[in-house]
């Protein structure tokens, strides 16, 4: 049983790691806090949700789709309204994401209505046996794709032009704009991959839970806590992150109740704040 | 033209008379307010109370309306949205009573929000009629103006219980699941008691919050235990997911049942085939037959209401019906628009509409129970106390189906 419950742990977090992904990106890269984060999330679900009702494309397919469509959406909002108040304080950053978030969960309640949709595959909730253990398919494809996505954005960063590109701007502004980068388009498109993996992280939410137009806000909730244990500023962060509370939330729910679940996440956020105060892997500037 | 000049004067004399008129009629008007949930978590919900709320008063206006002595009356239905916010929906109702000066009042949706809405009735010495909160807070308050059409959430499971005391094999364990909301608070600890005191030992009694989506870990803790029944009050969202996640982990136990979910068409669509044999609780079904106060019978009431709202009434539904139809009934009893009177006449009603039988407790909850319904062929029964159709226990493992 106890190694039911880290295997349910560990499905779990590589999912909190991907939909941390995007946050932690954008975070580090241009220090936006963006509560817009679950919103995203949910849009790429519902993207999937409708390819798949509409159009039969299987979700995991439509991974392509939503991410994306979604990195368009992201860049066009980076260019049109956030990059008018980049060089502002982070409150004003804040404060504008949080507007975006509930322009579009309202506009998601307007369209979608607040009924609880389900992407129904074939396959849904079919499982095989390893050990005395039993792993659900969809989770463990859904935690594969989800560590197969950071291990591409880690080759994208080291390895491309771009990539390089905005690792430097995150790491010193004044010196990537003297080496020729330009910085505005560099920063919508590290907004848009961060969106873009938020419609990749909605995806593959959509294929194992519910979904309905509110469900961004508890999610954005949880990117943060994961972005913070594991630490800005490194790709690998966020998979630290999210297994560690992937892992912990799956004991500690087991161990004292269900109803935990948000006290046992927020302690964690407590107790790595005051030991490592930049998160497990964390070595982001003062 | 000129010839139909003086036809042109009689219409108009005729429409200036209507106009005067109406007025006189207007002033027949009985005023019934609602703070309800148009937007927010209870958007859904609250939706089906004011789809019935507004189909029985246009009934009863096209019948007639409302006959106190030998006055007739219309019924007119104001509303205010209350966000599905419980302080939201307070400020709403010292509004209906305040600045509409209604008349009598028609309740929420949700037990957390009836509450609140409730002891502002009190405070008014207002009626409040309600068909969208079981809990048992709301009715120990020995308030004598509520009223309230869900049979009580303590109890919501005693009828399933009683049908496992039928089944064989004879089921030994449950584990009871749910969500930290009042109602299910009272559906949880209610469901305890009484499933102790019939002999049923409690493997596992587990609160999660409201809205939870993950259910992986207590459902190991289940699958490690093995209990013949689960019974969980929740959402339909918490449903769809305890649901796929009991299949997702390979539980597999002789009967689940939801409070929420099994009797609303998006859970079966929703799940398809994985939603079958499941089991659920409602205070009415569509399958039931009464005689109607304001309808002809069950069968006249569905027939017009799918018509109208393009979608199968639901217990909610037929409550918010019988809401505004024992609020009548009461009226014409008392013969008076007076508060008082009427409020004596609804503690005495014994009124037969198309929701059954509506009698108070004292405390001001409707004396009835819940039946047992259960998903078979992809459409839902009852299963218990009648059986419309045989009942499948246990349900097949996930594997064999």
């Amino acid at each position: 049983m106890t190694l039911q419950i880290l295997i349910n742990g560990i499905l779990k977090g590589g999912l909190y790691g991907l939909m941390a992904l995007g946050m932690s990106l954008i975070w580090g890269v241009m220090n936006i806090i963006n509560i817009a984060h679950g919103a995203f999330i949910m849009i790429g679900a519902y993207i999937t949700f409708l390819l798949f009702n509409f159009t039969g494309i299987d979700p995991f397919v439509s991974l392509i789709f939503s991410s994306s469509i979604m990195f368009l959406i992201g860049y066009t909002i980076q260019r049109g309204i956030i990059n008018l108040v980049i060089r502002a304080e982070i409150f004003i950053t804040l404060i504008l994401a949080f507007g975006i978030e509930i322009f579009i969960n309202n506009a998601a309640l307007m369209i979608f209505s607040a009924d609880v949709r389900k992407v129904k595959v074939s396959y849904g909730a079919s499982n095989f046996n390893m050990f005395g253990v039993t792993i659900p398919y969809v989770r463990l494809i859904a935690f594969l794709l989800a560590i197969a996505i950071t291990i591409i954005l880690f080759f994208f960063m080291t390895r491309t032009k771009s990539g390089r590109a905005i690792r430097a701007t995150s790491q010193d502004l004044d010196g990537a704009v003297l080496s020729g980068v330009r910085v505005s388009r560099i920063y919508a498109i590290t907004f848009g991959i961060g969106t873009a993996l938020a419609g990749a992280a909605g995806t593959l939410w959509a294929i194992i839970f519910p979904l309905s137009p509110t469900m961004g806000g508890s999610l954005t909730l949880k990117s943060f806590v994961v972005t913070i244990i594991g630490g800005l500023g490194t790709m690998l962060g966020p998979v630290i992150g999210g297994l560690t509370l992937g892992i912990v939330e799956s004991f500690g729910t087991n161990w004292f109740g269900t109803t935990f679940e948000s006290l046992i996440s927020f302690s964690i956020l407590v107790i790595i704040l005051i030991f490592r105060p930049k998160g497990i892997l964390g070595k982001g500037k003062e | 033209m000129k010839k139909s000049l003086p036809f042109f004067n009689f219409v108009l004399v005729v429409f200036i008379f209507f106009c005067f008129s109406g007025n006189v009629v207007a002033e027949n008007i009985i005023k019934l307010g609602s703070s309800i949930s148009f937007t927010g978590k209870h958007s859904r919900s609250g939706k089906l109370y004011i789809d019935s709320y507004k189909l029985a008063v246009d009934t009863i206006n096209s019948k007639g309306g409302v006959k106190v002595g030998d006055k007739t009356y219309k019924l007119k239905l104001i509303f205010y949205d209350d966000r599905s916010d419980s302080s939201e929906s307070s400020k709403m109702v010292e509004k209906l009573i305040g600045k509409d000066k209604v008349d009598f009042l028609l309740g929420p949706y949700s037990s957390g929000i009836t509450i609140p809405d409730s002891l502002i009735a009190r405070r008014y010495r207002i009626p409040m009629i309600e068909g969208g909160g079981a809990s048992e807070k709301i009715f120990n308050k020995k308030n004598k103006y509520i009223f309230g059409l869900l049979p009580e959430a303590g109890e919501y499971f005693k009828s399933t219980l009683e049908y496992l005391k039928t089944v064989k094999p004879t089921p030994k364990s449950i584990a009871i699941l749910y969500a930290d909301d009042k109602f299910d608070l009272s559906v949880g600890e209610g469901t305890k008691k009484i499933a102790e005191k019939m002999g049923f030992k409690i493997e596992i009694f587990e609160k999660y919050s409201e809205g939870q989506s993950d259910f992986t870990s207590v459902l190991t803790k289940i699958k490690g235990k093995n209990p013949d029944v689960i019974l969980v009050g929740g959402h339909t969202e918490e449903a769809l997911n305890i649901t796929q996640q009991l299949k997702e982990l390979d539980v597999n136990p002789k009967m689940l049942s939801l409070t929420v979910g099994p009797s609303e068409s998006d859970f079966r669509k929703a799940l398809g085939k994985d939603s079958e044999f499941v089991f659920g609780v409602a205070s009415w079904s569509t399958q039931m037959n009464f005689k109607g106060y304001i309808f002809k019978d069950t069968a006249e009431f569905i027939n017009i209401f799918k018509n109208k709202f393009k979608y199968d009434p639901d217990y909610h539904n037929a409550a918010g019906i019988a809401c505004v139809s024992v609020l009548k009934y009461a009226i014409e009893k008392a013969g008076s628009l007076d508060r008082e009177k009427v409020r004596e006449a609804l503690v005495n009603s014994d009124l037969q509409t198309i929701y059954g039988t509506i009698k108070f407790n004292p405390n001001g909850q409707i004396n009835g129970t819940s039946i047992v319904l259960q998903i078979l062929d992809g459409k839902v029964f009852e299963v218990y106390p009648n059986t419309l159709k045989k009942s499948v226990y246990p349900m097949p493992p996930w594997k064999k189906r």
